[in-house]
Order: structure tokens, then sequence, then C-alpha cells
């Protein structure tokens, strides 16, 4: 255990506090359960961790947070981190569709996954404010065989300015290693990558105050919402777009192969497959006009069921127009402004059942 | 350094054991606490957000930490029930529970307490329902106050360990339950930095030995035990019989109460010796209440719980200020420390309640009435503090320091209104407008499509079933829409779908609470085109059955008009273990409504802990694979044959895998509970993201369970069984570990050293397909 550290800098309180914003099943959860424990354990520090609790569904945000203070002083604060001095953004399309930079301030360290240059991903984002770093961790983590959650820590650890790349591996060690001695090696190798190629923007600091985050427009309350807790509005998760569900893959639909059989609609979790009467073959039946790509989550299993391989896997950016993308045909012609949301999909149960229990569950 | 200083000084010295730094959430510290204790048995229930403390003893156990038995109970009611039955059989017992949990086992506690059975429940407080809510608030825990349990309430994970051996001490030594209460999530599940024993042999030695009257160890001084101080007489004990749990009414009851009354005089008694005892050892200070700033306070704010820590960050900075602001909690509720509560707010002008609980029109959260009612017997001399009342952080609302600077400065004017609640919003004007139906009502007509086609044949007593091809099938209308979060690859709508394919016409849904419910009803929206109504799921069966019986009652009464509709329950995630009671009742009674299970083998929506459907040998977080243990020890349950017994006109088991079969027979299914009464039908539903397989593969997972006869697909109709499909004829019987072997949760099963739990896995799976088959053979069976 270190001696003792210096937190560099502290909020009215005396707190550092540290927020990861993420998708279910990057490991935000477990990073700031790791950062947790280095505070607690290696930098002697008085420590608090918890994540956003919520269901054990995947993929809606996930939110992680970090607060430290030295060790003698009490830590008297469980709310949310609202003005984080180290802010990582583990996914990159969370910006604009949720308010993940909220409470950045001009000292605000902002860690950002993206394929990006620091100077281009303060363009396109309009990162105005911070200090601003950047990584691939996706690709990192897939070149180590390691995991976003991993390389990001590395990342944290180099940003902070007073987290050396040995405790951030010892807590690697200490956390994982135990309990899967076979992925040690190549989780060490996230984090110290994570560590050594964060990117720092060329610019000091941005000073420009950051615009508004994406916000619901309405809200329900006591005065307008249907007494009881009653939902009038039928079909209302119709304006959830699952898109930030799929892992990369697409299902795409070959309509000159399909044979209308029905087997795509029997498996589809999501109500995707917009059948319509039509001709087939010269006969009136029950027609596919295509896939209502909102709502598709990438679960591939229509692709499996398919037997004629009209619908096959896709990469999906290699169809930014997807072909034959019909929205749901029922919809009544309102226009419906969709919100971006949704499971980040299935991750194995080895690193899912880790998470979990830092996560807690619902009901 | 006065003497009495020095003593306690070199006393500390002595006396303080060692301690180790753990970073732990107070679930994890409860659950530590136990392990140290080393209970004989848990009887529990999993519900969010007090699960955790369940998990990780399975997960101390699975490695050998402990020998507690954990025994997983049907519902909360039952696992009371194990707990008083462990306690009255001189055991030492420990519980975990939360919100509607608690509330379900609610009428058990009073019979633990007034029989003085002691022992130790955990309450991660959470709001309780409805609507459904998973977060904290202490809208339960206040349902405790009047059962005759101890209450500590612990502000933080540090303190969730020191009332768990605290309580246990105390419990024991006044013979009364204990409940250990804490905030869900902000306290259940923040990870802290804290001290526990090193030695588990410290911690037993400070609670003590149990001494039971039919233990060899003190069959010795048994005589003097049945009415000893610290032997406890069992329902174990042969030589010493006793009858637990008389019949007993005037004038004998209200003496029984008034014992019960002396005991909880005893424990206020006891307590503050306790706390010195513990603090010798520990070094930690322990109370009945506490007080930051508030000896010279003209503004005291209350609050219970977590929230104590944060305003004091408030009290500084209104102190900076120079407003003389201070801050008070309760540790112990029950006994309610008036006394020492009274000594806290002498010097109050205002005191600001701020209770996470309403006791609707009383005025104020319980907090607040027993405040004020302490409060009436300040002694004369001083002016009585006005106080102010506010409901504040329902449903798991942060507090911020802000927050609780607002409330101060609401305390602090003149004309505050002595009760409201702090935190509500109105809500966007002119609502119409801005949230506009995206879809309009399902007619009849429109879902009445000929898909399938049922007519009852009077000769042959059957119902015959045409129709159900898929391609004709997509013509239904989804009655329910797309953008639910379920997980990608799940099974739930998947089967949801396949089962409404089959049913022609209006339909009125019901829901358990499990993942299917979670998934689809997440406010403000909903994924239901059609009337839906959830009930928690011990109940679901019984409410559709009332919805079911007023539609005939109002028909008649020609207060609705004529026509059909299919009513359908649908229930899994373990909603066939809570609330199988109601389900039987209901088929017993024949109401024309179906029951759907789509049986995800776990509890899914609380994160996998084991249902009794869960595969035997499949790992769940209740049920660990470890040097002691293998995962899930007993077989699955078998619903589609308690069913049976209760002689519906149709059961039906159906599979994706077979999916024109599944539409037939739901549409069967609906066909017999518009006329006859109760259909039963079960689906087995996959779960990619426990069962530990790939979302894509799904179909072929079940098609193989369905092969290897672990789900036999076949309906009783009337009494008679058939096999819908049967594997062995069509040359497709697998051995069961190829199906084990597809899932992440049982692969473990396929090594070497559990052959013989596969084995008796195969064995079991073949003697009932076996049963079946003969079943189906002759219609007497």
């Amino acid at each position: 255990m270190n001696e003792k550290t210096t937190l560099p800098v502290v909020n009215e309180h005396g707190y550092f506090e540290i927020r990861l914003e993420s998708i279910g099943g990057l490991g935000a959860n477990l990073c700031g359960k790791m950062l947790g424990e280095l505070g607690a354990l290696l930098l002697s520090l008085n420590s608090l961790s918890f994540s956003s609790y919520g269901s054990e569904k995947r993929g809606s945000p996930v939110k992680a947070y970090i607060r430290w203070c030295e060790n003698e002083k009490p830590l008297r604060v469980n709310s949310p981190v609202t003005h984080p001095h180290i802010l990582a953004l583990f996914h990159e399309g969370l910006i604009g569709t949720y308010p993940v930079l909220d409470g950045v301030s001009v000292d605000t360290k902002i860690i950002l996954n993206t394929p990006l240059s620091p100077e281009d991903a303060a363009e396109k984002h309009h990162i105005t404010m911070g200090e601003l770093y950047c990584l691939d961790a996706l690709a990192i983590a897939m070149e180590c065989k390691s995991r976003i959650n991993m390389v990001m820590l590395g990342a944290i650890a180099k940003a902070s300015g007073f987290i050396s790349l040995d405790d951030a591996k010892q807590i690697c060690r200490d956390s994982i290693g135990k309990k899967y001695p076979a992925l040690i090696d190549a989780n060490l190798t996230g984090v110290e990558l994570g560590y050594t190629r964060l990117a720092k923007a060329a610019a000091e600091r941005n000073v420009e105050p950051l615009p508004e985050g994406g916000r619901e427009q309405f809200v329900w309350g006591y005065d307008n919402a249907p007494i009881g807790g009653v939902n009038p509005r039928i079909g209302s998760t119709v304006s959830n777009n699952l898109s930030p569900s799929r892992e990369g893959y697409i299902p795409l639909f070959l309509p000159e192969k399909c044979i209308n059989c029905g087997l795509c609609d029997s498996t589809c979790p999501d109500m995707v497959f917009q059948f319509a009467p039509g001709i087939y073959k010269g006969k009136e039946c029950m027609v596919n006009h295509g896939v209502d790509y909102y709502h598709c989550k990438g679960c591939l299993r229509c692709v499996e069921v398919c037997p004629t391989n009209a619908l096959v896997t896709a990469l999906e950016k290699d169809y930014p127009e997807k072909p034959h993308f019909v929205p749901n045909r029922h919809l009544l012609p309102d226009a419906i402004t969709y919100q971006e949301t949704g499971a980040n999909s299935w991750i194995t149960s080895d690193s899912y059942l880790d998470e979990k229990r830092v996560n807690g569950g619902v009901v | 350094m006065t003497r009495d200083e020095a003593d306690h000084g070199r006393r500390m010295e002595k006396k303080m054991e060692e301690q180790k730094v753990m970073y732990d959430s107070g679930n994890e510290l409860a659950a530590y606490a136990a392990k140290q204790i080393n209970y004989h048995v848990m009887g529990y229930y999993p519900i969010t957000p007090s699960t955790q403390i369940a998990e990780n003893l399975d997960t101390m156990r699975a490695e050998g930490q402990h020998d507690i038995l954990l025994i997983a109970a049907e519902g909360e009611h039952s696992a009371a029930g194990i707990c008083y039955g462990a306690s009255a059989g001189g055991g030492r017992v420990f519980n975990a529970t939360s919100a509607n949990g608690l509330l379900y086992a609610l009428e058990q506690f009073p019979v633990q307490s007034g029989t003085r059975m002691p022992m130790v429940m955990n309450i991660a407080c959470r709001t309780i329902s409805g609507p459904l809510c998973i977060k904290g608030d202490h809208s339960d825990v206040m349902y405790m106050l009047n059962t005759g349990w101890i209450i500590l309430f612990a502000d933080e994970p540090q303190k969730v360990y020191d009332f768990n051996l605290l309580g246990l001490k105390l419990a024991e030594q006044v013979r009364l339950p204990v409940a250990v209460a804490f905030d869900g999530f902000f306290t259940s599940h923040q990870k802290r930095k804290c001290l526990v024993f090193s030695d588990d042999a410290v911690v037993q030695r400070y609670i003590g030995p149990k001494l039971s009257s039919d233990s060899p160890a003190t069959s010795a001084f048994a005589k003097e035990c049945s009415t000893g101080e610290n032997c406890f007489s069992s329902v174990l004990d042969l030589a010493h019989p006793i009858s637990v749990g008389s019949y007993m009414n005037e004038p004998d009851v209200i003496n029984n109460r008034y014992q019960l009354h002396l005991a909880m005089e005893e424990a206020r008694r006891k307590l503050p010796d306790l706390f010195a005892e513990y603090e010798t050892l520990s070094g930690r200070k322990l109370s009945f209440c506490d007080g930051y700033q508030a000896n010279d306070a003209e503004i005291l704010l209350f609050v219970l719980g977590s929230s104590y820590y944060t305003a004091m960050e408030a009290v500084d900075a209104l102190r900076r200020e120079g407003v003389k602001a201070g801050v008070i909690t309760l540790y112990v509720l029950r006994p309610f420390p008036a006394m020492e509560l009274r000594e806290l707010c002498k010097n109050a002008k205002t005191i600001l309640v701020a209770d996470r609980q309403d006791s609707y029109g009383a005025g104020g959260g319980n907090m607040t009435l027993e405040i004020r009612a302490a409060l009436q017997g300040q002694k004369s001399g001083s002016a009585a503090p006005r106080i102010l009342s506010r409901v504040y952080g329902l449903g798991g609302m942060d507090f911020f320091v802000e927050d609780a600077i607002a409330l101060f400065r609401e305390g602090l004017m003149e004309t505050a209104a002595d009760f409201d609640y702090y935190g509500v919003t109105s809500g966007t004007a002119d609502s119409g407008k801005a949230q506009p139906q995206y879809f309009k009502p399902i007619t009849e007509e429109e879902s009445s499509k000929g898909i399938t086609t049922c007519v009852f044949d009077e000769a042959a007593g059957k119902m015959t079933v045409t129709g159900g091809a898929l391609k004709d099938a997509t013509g239904m209308p989804m009655r329910i829409a797309p953008g639910h979060g379920a997980c990608p690859g799940c099974g739930i709508p998947v089967n949801l779908n396949l089962l409404l394919k089959g049913i022609e016409g209006n339909v009125v849904l019901l829901f358990q609470t499990g993942c299917g419910m979670v998934v689809t009803t997440g406010y403000p929206k909903t994924a239901f085109r059609v009337p839906y109504l959830h009930n928690l799921f011990q109940n679901g069966a019984a409410t559709l059955s009332g919805v079911v019986e007023v539609f005939h009652q109002r028909q008649k009464r020609g207060e609705y008009p004529e026509g059909q509709i299919t009513f359908l329950m649908v229930s899994g995630d373990g909603g066939m273990d809570i609330g199988m009671g109601s389900a039987l009742g209901t088929a017993l009674r024949g109401h024309r409504m179906i029951i759907f299970e789509y049986d995800n083998g776990g509890y899914m929506n609380t994160g996998y802990q084991l249902s009794y459907s869960t595969p035997m040998g499949a790992r769940s977080s209740t049920s660990h694979v470890g040097k002691d243990q293998y995962g899930k020890s007993f077989f699955h349950k078998d619903t589609p044959e308690l069913m049976a017994a209760t002689h519906i006109p149709y059961i039906a088991t159906v599979a994706e895998s077979n999916p024109s079969d599944f539409i037939r027979k739901a549409a069967k299914a609906a066909a017999y509970s518009r006329e006859f009464g109760t259909a039963y039908l079960k689906a087995l539903s996959a779960c990619p993201l426990n069962w530990n397989d790939k979302p894509d593969l799904e179909r072929s997972v079940i098609s193989a369970a369905v092969d290897c006869c672990y789900f036999p697909l076949y309906e009783i109709e009337r009494g008679i069984t058939t096999l819908t499909y049967d594997p062995q004829s069509k040359n497709k019987k697998i051995p069961v570990t190829e199906w084990l072997g597809m899932m992440g949760r049982t692969k473990h099963l396929l090594k070497d050293e559990y052959r013989s739990v596969t084995e008796e896995i195969q064995a079991e799976i073949d003697r009932r397909f076996a049963r079946l088959c003969a079943r189906a053979e002759h219609p007497l069976l």
C-alpha cells in the first residue's frame, strides 16, 4: 500500500470524483468497482463506489461513480457524481443522445473511447470544455484479447496523473487474477496499452460552455400523469430506437430469395419483419416487405432459421443505407421521434456474472 | 486525561480485537457477518436489493467458507416459515428481504416475536409496490414497527456489519427477533472501506454459543435449562417436550403481549451495555441515536439512513453562513429511544423531520409521528419546538447536499407548511397535444384472421384444430409492440408472439412480475396494444380470475357488450414457484382463462437466482459451482403434472422449435378457456444472457431440450394424454448431455467429475418420459 496519496484537486466538500458513462456490457461497473478498491486498498484513500442501479437487462445506459477523499476524512456524500474531475466515456454513441457530458468543467479530464484523434473527436462531438484524452479502447481490447473496461482503467490511471501503472495493474491482478487466472495476462496488457496509448488533445484546455445534452422534452408529473400509474399510450415502446443494441452485425434481407414462409417472423423477438398482404408467385398471400431496423437488436436468430438464405449476416458498417428498411407498418402517420436506447446485448456469462454481482438486480 | 478515560484507554488496548480492512457493500458485509457467525439455517427468497446477501453466502458456501444451510423457499412467506421452524428447533437463523417480500411474509413476524424466537433478518429497504419500483425508500421497513421485532437501522455498510453481530447477541439475550434495516442500494450496494474482525472465532466468542435444552452439551444442566437465562427450549427436545404456539384468548393474550413489551424494555436497558462492550472489541461507538452539531442547533433536520451523512455536509455549509443548523438520526427504531432523542433536541426551535415514506393521511411519515409523540414528553421548562414534516426521496430518488440545504431553508421559513412533499414535479402543461398515440387499438375484426379454427367434436369429446401455418400467421397483428427492452435473442417475446398468433379475437392480458413485465412496461412507455394488467407474482392467476368473473357478471347484468374475450395470464421467472398456490386455486375453481408460463429456468429478472425449474446441476447466482457444490442440487419442477392434478380441461407444453404446433395448441387453449374452463400452457423459454449461450442459436437449444426429452411436447386434453412429438419414434432422441453442453450454465456438468450427476439427470428424465409414454398409451392413466 502506498504511503499516502495527495489528491491533486477536490470539490467544495473535499472530494475527488470520477464518473464512468457506458452502456451495459462494456464493463463499466467492474471498472468502477476496481477503481474504488484501488483507492481504498492501494492509494490509502477513503473510497466509495457504486453504479447506477437498474434492470439486469443489457444495454440501457450505465453509470458508475467513484468518490475519493483523504483517508482520515469521512465520506459523507452518497449521491451520484454530478461534477466529475474525471469523466470516462466508454461508448462514443452516448454523446448527443444522453446528457453524458453534464457537469463538465474546465478542469474535467474527459477520456473518450473513440478511433478519432482528440482534435477530431472534440470537433465532432463539440467537446468545448475540459481536458480531452482519446484512445481506441475497442481496437486495443481486440488486439490484446482484453476488454474495454481494462483498457479504460489504464487510460483513467494515466489521465489522473496520480495513479501509477503499477497500481492499476495490481488492482487488475487482485480483482481478476484470483478468479480468472487464465485471463490475467491479456487483461494486464489491456491496462498497460490503455495507459500508454492514451492521446491528449494538443490544446491545453477547452473553455467554451458545452451545448445542452439530449433530454426528455415532455415530463409526466402529478398534474398531468394519469392517476394510479395507468399508461394510456398503447405500444409506446415503438418510439425506442434499439439500434445501439447491435454489435456490428445486421440481418441483410434478400427479397429475391424469400419464399415468405414466416419462419423469420416466428423467431424474431423484436417484431421487425413487415409482412403485409401482397402477391407471391402469382398468389395473394402475406409477403415480407422488409425489416424494421429501428427495433432490430441484431440477435441474428432470423439468419439462423431462414431456409433459403434470404436473410444473411452482414456488417452494419458496410450498409449505411440499409436496404429494405421498412418502419413498422402499423404506425399512425404522426411523426415519431425515436429515442435511442437499448440493450448492448448479451456477453459471455463469465464476464457478465462479475458485472452482475456488482450491479445488483431487479425485482 | 481523567482517570476514567485512562482506564478506558487501557481497556481498549487490552481488549480490542484484530480487524482487517475490506472494501465491501452493506449486502456483502451482512453476508460476511453471517458467515462469521455460521448460522445453522438461512431461509430466504430472492428479492432486490437484498438478494446479494444470499448470493454472497452461496458463493462462500461453494468455496467451503461456512456451513450455513441456505434454503431458497418458494416465496418469502415460506422463507419466514423455514426461519421460524429452524429457530423453534434450537437453531441460529438468518434471513434477508425487501419491499413486497417483507410484506408477503408480514403475518409471520408477530408469530416469531410472540412466541419469542430470536433470529436476525436483514431488510435492504425498498419501495413497496405498486406501481412496481425496485429502488429504495423506507416504505417497507415501517410496516415492521408493530411486529414486536427489535429494529436496528444502519446508515452505512460498516454499521450493517456491526448491527448484524450485536443484533444477534441482543436477540438471544432478550429472546426477540431483530431486524437490521438499511437503505436499499445506497447502503446495500455502495462499496465502502470498512473493518471486520480478522478471526471468525472472535465473532463466535463474542456472541457465545446458543445453548439448547436438547443439546448433549447442555443436558447436564437440562433441568435448569427449561427456565435458565441462556438456554433455549426446543421442539426437538424429546426429554423435555414443550408445546409451542398455544391457542390463547383472553385473559392470557394480554399477558403474553405484556411479556413482549417487557422484553422490549429489557432490550432498551441492555443496549447501552452491549454498545459499550462492542466498542471495547471494535473501537467503534454505537448508540441509540446520533446528532451532528445538534447541541446548540436551532434548526434540526431529522433523517434516517444514508441521508444522515449527506445532511452533515449541508450542516457544515449552513454553519459557514452562520445558521445554527444540526442533523439527527436514529439507529434503533424499536425500542424507540424517546429519552435519548429528547436530549438531542433540547435546544432546537424547529425540527424538520424528513421521512422517506408517508403514512398517508397522518400528516407525516412514521418518523414524524413518532418524533412528535416523543417530544410531547419533553420536560417542561423549554418551549416545545415547532415540528415540520417533509416526505422526500421516494422510489430511490437521490438525495444531494443541495436537497438537504433546501430542506433546512424550508425549515427556516416562518411560513413553512407543517407537512408537504419535497421533490415532486407537476409535469409539462398541455399533455394531450404533446403525447400522440402511435397506434390505433386493434379491433376484433383485425385480429380474427382465421389463422386457426377450433371446432369441438362432441362425439369424440375433443377440440379439433386446423390451420396454424407460419406463412399465414404473419398476418396476425402484433398485440405487443416492438421497442421493448428484452435482451437480444430473448425467448420471451418469441413465445408471446407465437402464443398470440394462435389466439383469434379480443384478448386481455395479465402479466405477473418478471422479465416479460419489466421489459415491456418501463414507465412512461408500454409495449402493449391491448388491455394489460400487472400484479405481483404470487397473485397473477387469482387477479385475472377476478377480471374474468367481473366480465361475466357485468355481461350478465347488461353493463358490458355481448361477445368474447380470451383472458391470458403470463407467468415466468419463477412465477410458478411463488405463484403456484394462486395458479392451483384458480385452476381448481376453473375460471375461463389461460395460464401461460414462459419457463426460462431461473429468476432472470433479478439476476438469475435458481428457481425450482432450473435444471439440476445448473449454475446460478444462488447455486454456484465450487469445490463443495456442483450447482443446483435438486431436479426441475414438473409444473404441467402439478396442473394436471387439478383436472382442468386442457394442458399442453409448447416450444418455439415446433412453431406451428405451438400456434395450434395456443388456439386450442383459447377455445377451451372460452368455453370450458382453465387452460395451462408451458413454453421453455431461452435466456441467452443467463443460459450463457448464443442468441442466434436459441431455437436449436430449445429443439435439443425437446429432443432429449427434458422438455417433452404433449397435451392433456380432458384427461387424455397425447404425445404431440415423439423424438424416439422419429429417431431424434439425444442424450441430455448434448443439451446441457450447449449452455454455459450447465457445460461444467460434462466434466468427468460430474458424471454421476448427469447420469442421475438422464435417469430422471427417462423415468418421467416413460411415465408420459405409458399415459399416452393408456386413456385411463
